[in-house]
């Protein structure tokens, strides 16, 4: 596994949005986030097999601290509200994984989708989480880096956002080829034989819940910060929705999967929104429907083999 | 005195409606494994197409009723035979399938029926109030009660006293055996699953005597249904009727008493109920 | 010394007792085959022993320390290692993630979230030096379904032994075997040393009276018999319930 496609694939994201509006700047941004929360995703069901249906739940929990922060006490600095926001998600994810995990099977779905709408109708209801008069906190703007002189326009909060990525990418990528990544491989398999060998797998399983909660509630601070507003929705079952599309679109419990599949989710989303607005719920329910039915693995899979035959035709070297 | 009894009575009917709606649901989720998540969608096609027959074109609201259970159902048999049914034992391809069609029937309710609400509607013969104890109470809403409960023993009497219900128990733990027994499975989880669309359908028209028809419908009452369902138990007609009187219940009860809370009470017992015992009340172990 | 002991331990599912206050010893280095009828209860006792299943009552001792409330993995740190009725290993894995998984949980790296696999080194190298003595080094990418089934019960047993284990639990371990294969699996649990307490339920009559120095008899979730090889082959109540088997 060299790094050598990895850093191409990285100075192709860093060079490409110099060559695009402002508009195009926004969809790669919004591509990267995305992509971010669906690894996370990828961290808890893919490799760990658990079906969380409340997965929103950190992502939001990560956008409201940010917001919060903005409305009640006017903090833009990026040190102050990613951090805390970071502390918020974890939070959560810490405490529904206590809640969710005491379940299996059935019931854990319904727990994390019960555990997800609950922060929906929190939000929806109660006053202090909300701006006035509306439903949702409106009025967040791009973050102060604290670097004097320098303040974020589209391009540069690209890039910020595009290093947050690079970031998460790395560490998530160190932890599915750690032992403890192939340990939720194993319990995904065959709880109980991983068991016998001496896993503690409620242990790893939490672990795996908490951690994929914190990268979610990463994607959802830099979401907050792209999207300037912050809704109930974003805590609840359609936005949980999203990760486990890309997810599954792309290929699920490989790496890069949730990784082509949000590119998938984005490029579809703008092709609908530009020339079938009205139809894009349809379009996307019966992509995913097409994929889980044809294409199990994901197109994303599907596409690297398509890959594979390829270079092999033309003696592209992939050790 | 009659401010309990008047918000007793609403809170059974929502109560029911949510029944109907989580029965459907339970059957599938008990007989067959497989939750599914586009049961809200099969309420809202149901309630359209019942507004089509029992508003607009002005027949009975009883023929509006079986329009809405035959389209539902007929649009549940369809999920099931064309794709349900290839991803047997595995549980989460289900679920994430059902989920896309819910995506799926929204917007194409919306194509079909446009975005604007339609109000609640009834039967002519049920248009009006009862006095009850001094305060007016809709007939409707005593129609709801009593439809309900007829419901709820003809599913039970079902579930629990027919080789219907057996065999479909049998086939979930067993499929190869039951199979082997000379049992057709695959007819009867067809004809579990029709029957189940075809509650969630007629609920959609019931039930839009007191929530109209939105399209908004497929994600709110799947919302509900799982509620009911994590509160009342899982797998059985009794679990979903508790569950949704409770709820209809608390609901109304908590609006009573605090207006700004709307649904937080009932996501309050929902939570209570699942630190507490979380395979739910009357939970089956499935 | 004594590696195992059972007090009174029962369990029940339902209204059935699967196991009826089984009480047995066994001293380090036995070698002890349970055997019975389908349903008596032997699996249902493993499954007791390694923590699968809660007992209903009674105790578990496992070289002195009482195991009955510990949870299947820290007993599998205490030194106890199972074969499995159905063949356990992960299917859809390779083959050396396979042997990395089982021999990563006895270690503490098994924890480790930064650094890939490989680094660790002492599992590593164990790893492939037992693909190679196994015979599976070229094998190694293959997911483990690609084995032959006789393959795979070895690998499994060569797995739970690699780890050294003070108690082996084989549950059937020459079920879906050829006699060849079967006599390979008497050799190897033959050569075992004598700080290996072995505990092997098993149908075949052959290997079971080729290995065990004891045999017990459960019947319904009872011990009705409990002696060596000879003993158990005279006693009348066996016999009874073994004719139709014979």
């Amino acid at each position: 596994m060299t790094a050598a496609p990895y850093l191409a694939i990285a100075l192709i994201l860093a060079i490409i949005p110099l060559f695009l509006s402002t508009y195009g700047q926004g969809l790669m941004t919004r591509f990267l986030i995305f992509a971010l929360f669906a690894m996370s995703y990828n961290v808890v069901f893919g490799y760990a097999g658990l079906l969380s249906l409340g997965h929103a739940a950190f992502f939001g929990a990560g956008g409201y601290a940010v917001a919060l922060l903005k409305l009640h006490a006017g903090v833009d600095l990026f040190w102050i509200t990613a951090p805390l926001g970071l502390v918020v998600a974890t939070l959560v994810a810490g405490l529904f994984g206590i809640i969710a995990l005491r379940a299996s099977g059935i019931y854990f779905l319904l727990v994390t989708f019960a555990l997800g709408q609950m922060l929906y109708s929190l939000a929806w209801n109660v006053k202090w989480l909300n701006s006035k008069g509306m439903q949702g906190i409106t009025g967040i703007t791009l973050p102060d880096l604290g670097i004097p002189g320098l303040s974020l326009d589209t391009i540069s909060f690209y890039y910020m956002v595009l290093i947050c990525f690079i970031i998460s990418f790395v560490l998530l990528y160190r932890l599915v080829r750690s032992p403890f990544g192939l340990a939720l491989v194993g319990i995904r398999e065959d709880e109980s034989r991983m068991e016998a060998v001496g896993y503690n797998t409620w242990l790893y399983k939490y672990t795996a819940f908490v951690i994929s909660g914190a990268f979610a509630g990463i994607a959802g601070i830099l979401f907050a910060y792209y999207n300037f507003f912050v809704s109930p929705k974003h805590l609840g079952i359609a936005t949980s929705f999203l990760p486990m599309v890309m997810a599954i679109m792309g290929g699920l419990g490989t790496f890069l999967g949730p990784v082509i599949g949000a590119a998938v989710y984005v490029f579809v989303e703008t092709f609908a929104s530009i020339f079938l607005p009205q139809r894009w719920p349809l379009i996307l329910g019966g992509l995913f429907v097409l994929t889980i039915m044809f294409a199990r693995e994901g197109i994303g899979v599907y596409l690297l083999r398509i890959w594979e035959k390829v270079s092999h035709r033309y003696g592209i070297a992939e050790s | 005195m009659d401010w309990f009894v008047i918000n007793l009575l609403n809170g059974m009917s929502y109560g029911m409606v949510l029944f109907l709606i989580a029965s459907g649901m339970s059957i599938v989720l008990g007989a067959m494994g497989i939750i599914n998540l586009a049961h809200g969608a099969f309420y809202m096609v149901g309630a359209f197409v019942g507004w089509t027959v029992a508003v607009k074109c002005g027949a009975t609201f009883g023929l509006g009723i079986l329009a809405g259970g035959l389209s539902a159902g007929l649009v549940g048999l369809a999920m099931e035979r064309g794709l349900l049914r290839h991803l047997y034992k595995q549980p989460n391809e289900q679920v994430l399938l059902t989920f896309g069609f819910v995506y799926i029937l929204s917007n194409v309710c919306l194509w079909v029926w446009g975005g604007w609400p339609r109000p609640p509607f009834t039967a002519k013969f049920l248009v009006g109030s009862f006095e009850i104890m001094g305060r007016s109470f809709p007939k409707a809403r005593i129609a709801i009660i009593l439809i309900g409960l007829i419901l709820a023993v003809g599913l039970w009497w079902l579930q629990d006293r027919t080789r219907m219900g057996a065999i479909v128990r049998a086939g979930m733990d067993d499929k190869e055996t039951t199979m082997g027994l000379g049992i057709n499975l695959e007819l009867a989880f067809a004809v579990i699953f029709f029957i189940s669309s075809f509650i969630a359908g007629a609920a959609g028209v019931i039930g839009a005597q007191l929530l109209g028809v939105r399209t908004d419908l497929g994600m709110e009452v799947l919302l509900l249904a799982l509620i009911v369902i994590i509160v009342g138990g899982v797998g059985s007609i009794q679990g979903a009727l508790l569950g949704g009187i409770l709820i209809g219940v608390i609901d109304a009860f908590g609006k009573a008493v605090f207006p700004q809370l709307a649904m937080f009470t009932m996501y309050l017992t929902m939570i209570v109920v699942l630190i507490v015992r979380p395979t739910g009340l009357l939970g089956r172990k499935i | 010394m004594e590696s195992l002991r059972v007090e009174r331990l029962s369990k029940q599912f339902g209204g059935v007792w699967a196991l009826n206050s089984i009480t047995f010893s066994v001293e380090v280095g036995d070698r002890v085959a349970i055997i019975g009828p389908n349903g008596a209860g032997k699996t249902t006792l493993f499954n007791l022993i390694n923590g699968q299943l809660s007992a209903t009552s009674g105790s578990i001792y496992f070289f002195g320390k009482d195991v009955t409330a510990m949870p299947t993995h820290a007993r599998a740190h205490l030194g106890q290692a199972r074969a499995f009725q159905l063949i356990s290993l992960f299917q859809k894995l390779t083959v050396m993630d396979n042997v990395l998984l089982t021999f990563h949980g006895a270690t503490s790296s098994r924890f480790k979230m930064f650094r890939p696999v490989e680094h660790f080194t002492d599992v590593y190298d164990k790893t492939v030096q037992t693909l190679k003595t196994l015979g599976l080094w070229e094998k190694r990418n293959e997911p483990v379904s690609n084995l032959a089934h006789g393959e795979q019960r070895r690998l499994e047993i060569d797995l739970g032994l690699a780890l050294e284990p003070r108690l082996l639990l084989l549950d059937e371990p020459s079920a879906g075997l050829t006699r060849e294969e079967g006599l390979e699996i008497i050799g190897v649990i033959k050569n075992l040393g004598s700080n290996n307490t072995v505990l092997i339920v098993d149908h075949d009559m052959d290997l079971v009276f080729e290995v065990a120095q004891r045999i017990i008899v459960l019947h319904y979730g009872e011990i009705i018999a409990d002696g060596t090889p000879d003993e158990t082959e005279s006693d009348q109540r066996v016999r009874e319930i073994y004719m139709g088997l014979e």
